[in-house]
């Protein structure tokens, strides 16, 4: 009864689902198939229309059914596997091997992540350059690009970017959905603002030694894309506390506690999207009047981001990453999406259609690249 | 106050939802635009420095690179030197380098690229040891590490 008192806050009739979606499809076949599919290739037709149905039937799916985090997480992780399988195959292609080598290193040929931009900041001040192996402007995941991405993403999303554009959350989002019920069930919320010290950490230690640090050292996604060659005990330390962070942080927390335990209490990147939550026009907000203070948000959140004083007092933090997961779970649809400026509690379809639209499409062109490249190799694997 | 707030958040939002829209069509323009920002410019500790002097040979080409020295705030005292030969190297590569263009060689350098042994020999005794030497795409790169100051 609850439910569906929820549900028909947000879901849509048949017909109306496919009219939202429409426009999500038009952009998505120009961008995915570049207005001309090419069915000359069978395999690689295949793999373009999988990945535009994929997306379009997702975002169908969450005008027609009224939920957002389950539609968004399939696309999400999707992401997160398929871009780790590109990078990977493309390394086995290349250089045999996952590691990056020295010449590598040398010829300025590494890939540049996000994650990078925190360890930037310092040295493009004072040094007025970059401190990482990549290419400026050329190549695959160059540096200019990635920074205009992440900008454009960050500034209208804000730490939506964490939820709708991070090609690594999808690996803690999704073991995070393991189980039933969560093993730990108390973390403190204090370590939520973890990732400001290993952003403080990062920046000035990156800077001091002019070498990306948390590349270098601490991401635990070095595991599943790529990492320095093993030739010394420092770059076997280095592999080593990769696979830990990852085995602990991404696979071994996130399945004990339910929580996305790397994004929470790691990233620094993170730390900067929080930040941002402060200008971009987007967030989730409480209806009081709706609100029967059930605290099913606060239990679901992935992040920490809701305390029972958060919703006591109406208000959402800064470390809301507008996954749509306590949307989904609140029954009185008093937790929802909406729009700087605009009172808790109006315009919530506008604004949750507006968001979905926006966060929706940057996630579906984002990640299209990399799950054509992946559907391909499967396609390739089994024919 | 409330209507010019609303109306001011929902522009914003529309804002962002165009900026969305022409992120990907532009993104190259968008680009080249950043990455000709003061600041985007690879720090030498990576390019390996601007080239202080080409040798061209018969059969191949020396770039040496300016000597890197690059820190955060003021320069460091120890830091490098690269050495990049290019086009058609023989096996064995043996070299006399003189890094810092004074006309006096610094070092003795040889490679046998077959079984990827450098040797290194300094003669000023700035020069401290091979960091790096690797087969590139291009041919062949030593990175030396040398002194500022002794």
């Amino acid at each position: 009864m609850v439910n569906d008192l929820k549900i028909a806050g947000t879901r849509k009739s048949l017909g109306k689902s496919l009219l939202y979606t429409l426009p999500m499809f038009l952009i998505t076949f120009l961008f995915i198939t570049g207005g001309r599919p090419n069915f000359s290739d069978p395999s690689s037709a295949i793999a373009v229309l999988t990945a535009f149905l994929l997306v379009n039937v997702l975002y169908f799916l969450m005008h027609f059914t009224g939920k957002t985090d389950r539609y968004r997480a399939v696309l999400f992780i999707i992401f997160a596997l398929s871009l780790s399988y590109t990078l990977i195959h493309n390394m086995l292609e290349v250089r045999n091997s996952m590691s990056f080598s020295q010449a590598d290193i040398l010829e300025c040929k590494i890939p540049f992540c996000h994650l990078v931009i925190p360890m930037m900041i310092l040295p493009a001040v004072f040094t007025k350059s970059i401190i990482f192996p990549g290419s400026i402007l050329n190549g695959f995941a160059n540096i200019s690009t990635m920074i205009v991405l992440w900008l454009v993403a960050t500034l209208v999303l804000g730490r939506g970017f964490c939820s709708w554009g991070c090609f690594y959350g999808g690996w803690d989002d999704g073991f995070s959905r393991f189980g039933k019920k969560p093993l730990i069930k108390r973390i403190d919320g204090l370590w939520k603002w973890m990732p400001f010290a290993v952003l403080m950490m990062v920046m000035l230690t990156a800077a001091l030694s002019m070498m990306p640090t948390y590349c270098s050292w601490i991401c635990p996604f070095k595991a599943v894309t790529e990492f320095e060659q093993v030739t010394s005990v420092e770059s076997a330390t280095k592999a080593g506390i990769f696979l830990s962070l990852f085995g602990g942080l991404v696979i071994a927390l996130p399945i004990m506690t339910k929580k996305r335990t790397q994004c929470s209490f790691l990233c620094p990147l993170g730390a900067i999207n929080t930040l941002s939550n402060k200008i971009t026009p987007f967030m989730i907000k409480i209806d009081k009047n709706a609100c029967n203070e059930c605290f099913k948000c606060v239990e679901t959140c992935p992040l920490y981001a809701l305390t029972r004083d958060d919703i006591k007092e109406g208000k959402v933090s800064m470390f809301c990453s507008k996954c749509g997961k306590c949307v989904d779970a609140c029954s009185k649809n008093a937790i929802h999406y909406g729009i700087k400026g605009v009172p808790a509690g109006t315009l919530k379809n506008f604004s949750r259609n507006l968001f979905l639209f926006v966060s929706f499409l940057f996630m579906a062109i984002f990640s299209a690249g990399s799950i054509i490249a992946s559907f391909q190799g499967l396609l390739k694997l089994i024919f | 106050m409330k209507k010019i707030k609303i109306i001011a958040g929902i522009s914003w939002a529309f804002f962002g939802l165009i900026l969305i829209i022409i992120l990907f069509p532009g993104l190259n323009s968008y680009s080249v635009s950043v990455s000709k920002l003061p600041f985007m410019k690879l720090n030498p500790r990576y390019s390996g420095g601007e080239i202080a002097k080409r040798i061209v040979t018969d059969r191949c080409t020396l770039d040496i690179r300016k000597p890197v020295f690059n820190g955060f705030i003021k320069e460091r005292n120890n830091g490098f030197v690269q050495l990049d030969w290019r086009g058609n190297i023989s096996e064995l590569i043996n070299d006399s380098i003189d890094y810092d263009q004074d006309g006096i060689k610094d070092f003795n350098i040889s490679v046998d690229r077959k079984n990827s042994k450098t040797v290194l020999n300094p003669i000023n005794s700035k020069v401290k040891d091979v960091i790096i030497s690797t087969r590139t795409s291009y041919g062949w790169a030593v990175r030396v590490g040398i002194k500022k100051q002794l």
